[in-house]
């Protein structure tokens, strides 16, 4: 009686425990899982998702105020806050999930993610460095747009390489490899080509990469339920 | 009445609603990865009360390990679970599906 009574209830209860059976055990275990994995488990979709709309909006807004074969339809300044905004707010968002789901825990894993984040840090001051360097020894103007995109975009792609090997990520991988081909593409179409195809094939690769996520964890949460 | 007695090959320091789901929480971090205290109990959604005398337990059985240390002189309780706790917790899990394969396990649970 008294059990019955206790599992109606729901939580358990301190000493006296409802007996589970193995069942409600299994049940359990995978409620309880879902649960700690939201909560501990970083949102790929939500980081692909932002960085995706910032290349494609941001890109895009560019390539629009370049004379392209559409013509100037934005002013550069406008276009260039744009940019300047989405890849800030996707930094933030991607800085901000590494920090909310991380919070009160230690150890290898929280080692890892932090020694990834300060590769982009480091990979990306190298960059700048190197980047600064040449227009500085007289790298024509013209090349500068193909200069910066082309080298960001092959960091961009090293690094996720980097994060596909070190959580075993198919996906991160694969993405990695079409940024460093979107990269290569980008500056063989020259400005202002190459702009939008960052927008298109390089923001399109990351809303791609960013459904596959969410159609797979939609799988994966109906199997168990 | 007893729940071994009826199962007998469910490992009592696990099977328990409580310690359960705290089993289930430190398994989901990474291997030798611990969590504080706090987070742990917002994590399982229980009171500090309760999930101390579970941790007790489990601790007591070597399932996990509990260290303190101290961080701006105020002091932070870690938990992670053990390797011994991390093997418990699959031999558990391939005992419920075991006992699921085996077709009398409901007339023994109409038992209790």
């Amino acid at each position: 009686m008294t059990d019955e009574s206790q599992r109606s209830e729901g939580p358990a209860v301190i000493g006296d425990e409802p007996h589970l059976s193995p069942e409600e055990s299994l049940a359990l275990i995978e409620a309880q899982r879902g649960k700690a994995s939201r909560s501990l488990y970083v949102d790929p979709a939500l980081i692909l998702g932002a960085w995706g709309v910032a290349w494609l909006v941001g890109f895009g807004a560019i390539y629009l105020a370049t004379q392209g074969s559409l013509g100037a339809v934005m002013p550069p300044w406008a276009a260039g806050a744009i940019a300047a905004i989405l890849f800030a707010a996707a930094t933030l968002v991607s800085f901000g999930e590494q920090v909310r789901r991380g919070r009160g825990v230690q150890g290898p894993s929280r080692r890892i993610a932090a020694m990834y984040g300060w590769s982009w840090l480091l990979a990306f001051t190298g960059l700048f460095a190197l980047d600064l360097a040449l227009e500085h020894h007289g790298l024509p103007a013209d090349l500068a747009p193909l200069l910066w995109t082309g080298s960001s975009l092959v960091a961009v792609g090293l690094l996720y390489l980097a994060g596909g090997m070190l959580w075993d990520d198919r996906l991160q991988y694969g993405l990695g490899v079409w940024v460093l081909v979107t990269g290569a593409g980008s500056v063989a179409a020259g400005v202002p080509g190459n702009f939008e195809v960052l927008s298109l094939a390089g923001g399109g690769g990351f809303l791609v990469a960013a459904a596959v996520t969410r159609a797979r964890g939609w799988r994966s949460e109906r199997a168990r339920a | 009445m007893t729940v071994e007695r009826v199962l007998p090959n469910l490992d009592s320091v696990i099977h328990a609603q409580a310690r359960l789901r705290v089993t289930v929480a430190l398994s989901v971090l990474s291997p030798g990865d611990k969590v504080t205290f706090p987070r742990l109990q917002e994590l399982v959604g229980m009171s500090a009360g309760n999930l101390s005398t579970h941790l007790r337990k489990l601790e007591d059985a070597g399932y996990i390990t509990i260290t303190k240390a101290y961080q701006r002189r105020t002091p932070v309780t870690y938990v992670t679970l053990t390797k011994a706790g991390r093997r418990a917790f699959e031999d558990y899990i391939a005992a419920l599906h075991d006992l699921l394969a085996t077709p009398d396990h409901r007339s023994g649970e109409e038992a209790l």
